[in-house]
């Protein structure tokens, strides 16, 4: 491999994990705060792409699609936690697994009658589709680059929230123990609602972010939902910084792995996984 | 007595009794029969499950590897157009699958929670990538078995494979073999501290026990009877496809053991017919029924809090 | 005392299985059935949609051939999911008796469909699955396809990427059945006038991770590349392909799925892409006109492939019962007559090969203004070579 395919593939690897980042930080933040494993966290993401593709079939601008997008996940988030979520602090995580798995029956069925089964694309918005010339042959496409920096925007974002505000204080305080928040009078009520529909709305607006740059198609939650997972279960549940770092890594270990054997690159990131839970149990970063 | 809930001894009479009875008012519609046979052999894949999941405590998405298994190591152990012995090539491949179960167990076993959850379900997803990649294994579009095993024992047979009702019968005794089977396991010593080790593991491990023995063989025993359900599965149509080991079918299994009430073992196979009941009622009524199948999953989770089954221990029970 | 019980055995035996009838095939007046195997929800769903409206505007438009039968559609759905595809076979075979069964999508159900039906008393239609072991080393007397075989879309771009003076190329797809039958086809054309294969990739299915990959073809610089990818696989790979600036500067050849039903999602991304495919909803065959107008009045939108493959399945019934003027009950009359059809398709017309695959032409298209534009016939009447199949 020439160096500058390297360098190539690096970006690629590196482009692919912060998007990797933004799906998974959502689902980390609820099962760190909230111990939510919401499996219908694929969902999420395929909403978002849905959402964006619909409204810039109606409006034709992808930025006033992508805000209206995002802002209906946020409410979608509300409502699903206190109609649902909610009754279920007290139950096992098992009854948790199976209400969020019947909640992927509905959305994938809700998805089937609004939308159809057609696959969809949306086009990459005017201003952001050039291409930065790269190497003799090929050039680096902008909207690539504007994802990347979008996902390092929110990535930081979270940074300042968690630790510099006071959500991000209750957030911290409610991951580390639930009963001592409610005991010192936090309405911990209000803050599982916002932190679900935060978590929600990551994942969305990482399906909107990414709606350009793939298919619009059935079951693209569930395609995702296992990456996600491995990410998390790398980086250390409930860490967002392990969220990050997990990405990265296996952003570019698939990308890399992707070209160097291809046959098996598939299983490369489930073994890089087992061997990184065979030394560290819990994860890189865990809590 | 090893049912000691009046719920699950009226609940297995019931069931026991209907199903003795099912192929007599079918017999000559072998659709029904072969659909009740398949739900027959789904209830023990999910009692094993309920097994691991409700009693051992150990929560794998990866058990649909095993299931897969059962039928692939028949397809790759028996010549193609011979009729091999069912009983001896049963004890080769449970035997097998148990080696591998050991093997695999000894890694997966170091971790627990959510960190057990994800290596047993990358454990069988790559298994199945490895299935659906081999050429020499069908790849995806998977095997055929053209000769259905006989059942002779020392040279008596009363069982004909190809006859539906027979295939019948032989998966209603395993679902009563391994009901049996877990049942005695939990009774015995053995299973009785397994359990301890799932209500409090330091407890268990401060009294002197191998808490990492006592999982490790029971991974084994519900790994083998899931290979048991397997290899009924592939015989039934003769059928193997890397799709029966993907962490879905895994999930499938969750939701009814869940669905039916962890942990209950009786619950896995009530979970079971009610789940592919309601599956069959829904894809009968209307093209959108997964709305319907994931509303239904959704009442049940809210509204019974012990499943099934203990919602009829909530009535039935004094 | 013995003769009454021998008669009372007699009546209830009969009027037991007087209801219970096993005659699989209807006789003259009876409804025809017809079972549909597709999948209606998930990834594939499109396809099997476009599938069934195919078919149902077909035995519509082909009333009168029916003699006064009518059709009785049963409809389940597989979610291309083979662990229920002998159970499904099963209940459409034993339990509802269907004449025809049409399906399935997936290669994968299909094998576990043919596992149930072949041999058996019914008629089996693949108006899709394109696995090369279906008119292969499975073919069965009773099962047909009206849809194609994995090697027949791809096997004639080997001459064409010759003819355009390609000598390397970089060929990349799935790496299951049709992808790497698919690639094997075109390499078998390929290099057998000289060409070579400078790489040949197959990803795990369904991984849609291409953008190493396009970086890797940028870097390779072959002449051309050739692919196999469908559905939102294809629409994916089209567009990274144009973002990286691979379009226009390295042909993108592929077979025809590249391009069917995914075009208005590629957009721009897809100009210049030829591609190798037994359609084009351009064709300029009166056929084909009257089938997309009759379509759309119908649906409301154009249809694709898929639909023209159901469609042709729905016609193939229509005229074997015709020529039978109604009377399906004799399964082998129905294979005989179905066997010798000339099937007028929008496709063209087409015959059925002794393993009842279609012996069609294959068209070479090119998408411009957003459309498949057919420049030529790559391959006339191309029959797939059935390689183990023993009818």
């Amino acid at each position: 491999m020439s160096t500058e395919l390297f360098f190539v593939q690096l970006i690629n690897g590196l482009q692919y994990g912060l998007l990797l980042f933004l799906i998974a930080s959502g689902l980390t933040l609820v099962f760190g705060v909230m111990g939510i494993l919401n499996l219908a966290h694929g969902s999420m993401y395929m909403v978002g792409a849905y959402l964006v593709w619909y409204f810039v079939a109606v409006t034709g601008s992808f930025t006033v699609s992508a805000i209206l997008s995002a802002v209906i996940a946020l409410g979608l988030g509300i409502l699903i936690e206190r109609v649902l979520i909610q009754r279920l602090y007290n139950r096992n995580h098992l009854d948790q697994v199976l209400l969020t798995i019947g909640m992927i029956f509905v959305f994938n069925s809700l998805q089937s009658i609004l939308w159809g089964n057609d696959p969809y694309g949306v086009a990459v918005p005017e201003a952001l589709s050039g291409s930065v010339p790269f190497t003799d042959n090929s050039s680096y496409p902008v909207y690539r680059i504007f994802a990347a920096t979008i996902c390092i925007a929110i990535a930081a974002a979270l940074y300042f929230v968690v630790s510099k505000t006071r959500l991000g204080m209750l957030i911290r305080a409610g991951e580390s123990n639930r009963e001592m928040v409610e005991a010192l009078g936090v309405n911990i009520k209000s803050l599982y609602t916002i932190v679900f529909a935060i978590g929600v709305m990551l994942a969305a607006v990482s399906g909107i972010i990414a709606a350009p740059m793939r298919s619009i198609v059935p079951g693209m939650g569930e395609s995702v939902l296992i990456t996600c997972f491995v990410v998390v279960v790398i980086g250390g549940m409930g860490s967002i910084k392990g969220a990050f770092v997990g990405a990265l890594l296996v952003g570019v270990i698939s990308t890399f792995a992707a070209v160097l054997m291809p046959t098996m690159s598939n299983m490369i990131i489930y073994i890089f996984m087992i061997l990184v839970l065979l030394v560290k149990p819990q994860g890189l970063f865990a809590k | 007595m090893i049912f000691e809930k009046r719920t699950e001894r009226i609940f297995l009479a019931i069931f026991f009794t209907i199903a003795l009875c099912i192929p007599l008012f079918l017999e000559e519609n072998s659709f029904f029969v072969g659909k009740a046979t398949t739900i027959l052999i789904l209830a023990v894949f999910v009692m094993s499950l309920d097994f691991l999941v409700g009693r051992v405590g150990l929560v794998t998405l990866g058990h649909a590897l095993f299931y897969g298994l059962g039928g692939y190591l028949f397809v790759i152990l028996t010549p193609e157009y011979e009729a091999v012995n069912f009983w001896v090539y049963a004890f080769y491949i449970l035997g097998l699958n148990a080696l591998i179960a050991l093997v695999i167990g000894a890694v997966v076993l170091r971790t627990s929670g959510i960190y057990f959850i994800m290596i047993t379900l990358a454990i069988s997803q790559m298994a199945y990538y490895y299935f659906f990649d081999s050429l020499e294994f069908g790849g995806n579009d998977g095997l055929f078995i053209f000769m259905k095993p006989e059942t002779s024992i020392f040279g008596l047979s009363f069982l004909n494979l190809d006859n539906p009702t027979h295939f019948y019968y032989l998966a209603l005794l395993a679902v009563l073999v391994t009901l049996l089977a877990i049942k005695i396991i939990l009774r015995s010593r053995f299973g009785r501290i397994v359990e301890a080790s799932r209500l409090n593991p330091e407890r268990t491990a401060a009294l002197g026990y191998n808490i990492f023995a006592f999982r490790l063989i029971s991974y084994v025993i519900g790994s083998t009877l899931a290979a048991y359900a397997g290899l009924l599965f592939a015989l039934q149509y003769g059928y193997v496809n890397p799709q029966f080991m993907t962490w879905e079918m895994s999930g499938t299994a969750l939701v009814m053991s869940i669905l039916g009430g962890m942990g209950t073992i009786y619950g896995a196979i009530l979970g079971t017919i009610t789940y592919e009941g309601l599956l069959y009622l829904f894809e009968h009524l209307s093209e959108d029924w997964m709305l319907f199948m994931g509303s239904a999953i959704i009442l049940m989770v809210l509204l019974l809090r012990k499943g099934l089954a203990g919602y009829l221990e909530k009535l039935l029970e004094k | 005392m013995s003769r009454i019980k021998t008669l009372a055995g007699a009546v209830l035996a009969t009027t037991l299985t007087a209801g219970l009838s096993t005659s699989a095939l209807a006789a003259a007046g009876d409804p025809v059935k017809v079972g549909l195997m597709l999948p209606f929800s998930g990834i594939y769903a499109q396809l099997g949609e476009a599938g069934r409206d195919g078919l149902k505007l077909a035995l519509k438009e082909h009333a009168e051939q029916l003699h006064g039968a009518d059709i009785e559609y049963i409809e389940l759905d597989t979610e291309a999911k083979p662990s229920r595809a002998p159970e499904l076979a099963s209940s459409l075979l034993n339990q509802h008796e269907a004449d025809f069964v049409i399906g399935p999508v997936h290669s994968g159900v299909a094998m576990g469909m043919i596992k149930m039906l072949r041999n058996k008393d019914t008629i089996m239609i693949i108006p899709n699955a394109g696995s090369a072991a279906a008119t292969g080393p499975l073919c069965s007397p009773n099962v047909f396809r009206t849809s194609f075989s994995s090697w027949q879309p791809s096997y004639p771009m080997g001459k064409v990427a010759l003819d355009k003076g390609y000598k390397k190329v970089y060929a990349i797809s799935w790496n299951y059945g049709m992808g790497r039958e698919s690639l094997d086809a075109f390499e078998e054309s390929f290099t057998a006038g000289g060409g070579e294969i400078v790489e040949k990739v197959l990803l795990p299915f369904p991984s849609t991770n291409f953008q190493s990959h396009v970086s890797d073809i940028a870097d390779e610089n072959p002449d051309a590349v050739f692919t196999f990818f469908a559905g939102g696989g294809a629409i994916k790979f089209v567009k990274d392909y144009d973002a990286m600036g691979l379009r226009g500067k390295i042909p993108l050849l592929g077979s025809g799925f590249l391009t069917e039903g995914t075009l208005q999602a590629q957009g721009d991304a897809a100009e210049g892409v030829m591609t190798g495919l037994h359609y084009a909803e351009q064709l300029d065959v009166p056929k084909n006109r009257a089938f997309r107008e009759a379509f759309n009045t119908e649906y409301g939108h154009y249809p694709d492939i898929y639909a023209v493959q159901g469609y042709d399945a729905g016609q193939a019934i229509a005229n074997t019962i015709d020529q039978l003027e109604g009377d399906i009950s004799d399964k082998q009359a129905v294979i005989s007559t179905m066997e010798k059809l000339t099937i007028d398709s929008p496709r063209g017309e087409f015959t059925f090969s002794r393993a009842h695959n279609p012996i069609q032409n294959i068209y070479l298209r090119e998408v411009k203004d957003g459309v498949n534009v057919v420049q030529s016939i790559a391959a006339e009447a191309l029959e797939d070579p059935a390689r183990g199949c023993k009818l």
